[in-house]
């Protein structure tokens, strides 16, 4: 319905591709949609399974799945191949595409066959016939998962057009905008892109690897407007600019980011280096079919350092409460469900959803973290976000991740594992006193490990179970020394 | 009024909203009234 909305309204402007590359326009996505969900309904009941990086197929697979009635479950191709083996098993698809996603019957792209509504009148939308079914599952997507094996949530069609109906304009892009998507396609941030783009009339620039050099250089070279990106990611980008004056910073219009805790230092360099762009920090899970609440611009522009911590108010249509410390969720977008376990919601249709956080009396969101990742140390709760923030503040840090681990002392302790700016000479006693004076002793970690980098997940998200997994085995003396 | 692409019309009496995802002439109407069009919220884009 969304694609071929987009495909009568604007089919003639460029869906998905580069400028002077290959590209996609609205209508030519509807055609080949069309084409693939043809094929899918031939087949034996199940997904589309994609595990290939971004491309022109990807809202192809998204929209064609849907038209036949299939969910599309991309996946994460990154995986080792016995891992994603077992997630394409657990998913029984009819059809697997991998990368090289094979186009076919969608290639060749054929420069004189525009498509239908290539002939400016917009207008000459195809036929895409779709199976009206608003609670079958529209997208399947692995969740990460903290702790265990991932998860397979089920988001369905009603559900993620809840999110687009609550947040966006149908075709209120202007022609010129262009959506830079770095978030990769199995994670809900590439998904509700791609969706909030077609919904808009915005073309998808597929950025399938991220690097912050790469991303710059495509960012100037796609004329980007609007971006995504986890934290991780901007701080890459915010570092790569601060060592390499010839970087200039594209000149974005928006830029969003989420799916896990900014740490204000990067946030306030980032808002001194765009100057210009209008930042929104978006909180969501893959299970409230992604963004719930939104910090917006203006938020982010008044010079209040505590509201940069905040993940904004709730969109319309969502409900919000603290039960014991924890966030939950109610609203058409939540979904709560998944392919074995079926659904989450309590009684009365509530996520939860296992952060911690607190709503202000002006009904601003702060996410303190997830309820795994608090450390209690001699019966104090510590956020490890507190302890990051705090370690990033010194000059020669890069990058910080703050767990617990086990101490026979005081249950947990606060463990570091930190990165060197590149070409600092930063020495581990230094840091600790450095951290102990600011912090205090509870606070302070100990240990307090120096690495090249983080352990980080798919989508630039840190493991903090792989964090905890490597400080467990070192001594506290490290940092004491 | 003719009904245009992806606009959105509420009923004042019942609440019911539409979307329209085909444009055309003639007037979407409930419980014998034309319904209004809807008059979104503008919301900064979050992704």
């Amino acid at each position: 319905m969304i694609l071929e909305m987009a495909a009568s309204g604007f089919g003639d402007r460029l869906a998905v591709g580069s400028l002077g590359g290959d590209g996609l326009t609205f209508a030519q996505v509807a055609e080949r949609a069309a084409r693939l969900a043809a094929d899918l309904r031939a087949r034996p009941p199940g997904p589309l399974a994609v595990a290939a990086p971004t491309g022109l197929h990807t809202p192809v697979a998204l929209f064609g799945a849907a038209a036949a009635g299939r969910s599309y479950a991309p996946l994460n191709y990154r995986l080792p191949e016995a891992s994603l083996d077992e997630l394409i098993r657990r998913l029984d698809p009819a059809l697997l595409w991998t990368d090289p996603v094979p186009l076919d019957p969608l290639d060749p792209l054929d420069p004189a066959d525009p498509g239908p509504g290539a002939d400016g009148d917009g207008g000459a939308a195809p036929d895409l016939a779709y199976d009206d079914a608003p609670e079958a599952p529209a997208v399947v997507l692995y969740t990460s998962g903290t702790s265990a094996a991932p998860k397979a949530a089920v988001l369905r069609h009603d559900q993620l057009a809840a999110y687009l109906f609550a947040t966006l304009e149908f075709g209120s892009a202007e022609p010129d905008e262009v959506n830079l998507l770095a978030a990769p396609p199995f994670h809900v941030a590439g998904v509700a892109g791609l969706l909030s783009s077609v919904y808009t009339g915005r073309r998808v620039a597929p950025l399938p690897r991220f690097t912050a050099e790469g991303w710059i250089e495509a960012a100037h070279r796609e004329r980007a407007t609007h971006v995504f990106l986890v934290p991780t990611m901007l701080a890459r980008i915010v570092a790569a600019l601060d060592a390499d004056p010839s970087l200039r910073p594209p000149p974005l219009r928006h830029l969003a980011y989420g799916g896990a805790r900014m740490p204000l230092p990067v946030l306030e360099r980032a808002l001194e280096l765009f100057p210009d762009t209008d930042f929104v920090n978006a909180y969501g899970l893959t299970e409230s079919s992604s963004t719930v609440s939104i910090l917006g611009p203006a938020d982010h522009r008044r010079g209040d350092r505590k509201l940069l911590t905040s993940a904004g108010r709730p969109l319309p249509g969502i409900e919000v409460k603290i039960v014991d410390g924890e966030i939950w969720l109610r609203g058409e977008q939540v979904s709560g469900a998944y392919l074995e376990a079926g659904s989450k919601l309590d009684a009365d249709g509530w996520l939860h959803t296992g952060d911690h956080g607190s709503l202000d009396d002006e009904g601003y969101l702060y996410v303190t973290g997830r309820a795994d990742d608090m450390i209690i140390s001699g019966g104090e709760n510590i956020a490890p976000a507190e302890v990051e923030d705090a370690l990033l503040r010194h000059p020669d840090v890069a990058a910080a991740a703050v767990v617990g681990v086990p101490d026979d002392e005081w249950g947990e302790r606060v463990a570091a594992m930190v990165v060197p700016r590149a070409g600092a000479e930063l020495a581990v006693p230094d840091l600790a006193a450095w951290a102990r004076e600011r912090l205090g002793g509870l606070k302070a970690p100990a240990p307090l490990v120096l690495c090249d980098e983080l352990p980080t997940g798919p989508t630039g998200k840190v493991l903090k179970r792989d964090v905890r997994a490597a400080l467990e085995g070192t001594r506290a003396t490290q940092a004491t020394s | 009024m003719a009904n245009l692409l992806g606009k959105r019309y509420t009923c004042h009496e019942c609440g019911a909203t539409v979307l329209v995802t085909k444009p055309g002439e003639g007037t979407v109407a409930c419980h014998g009234a034309p319904m209004e069009q809807h008059q979104a919220k503008p919301l900064p884009s979050s992704d």
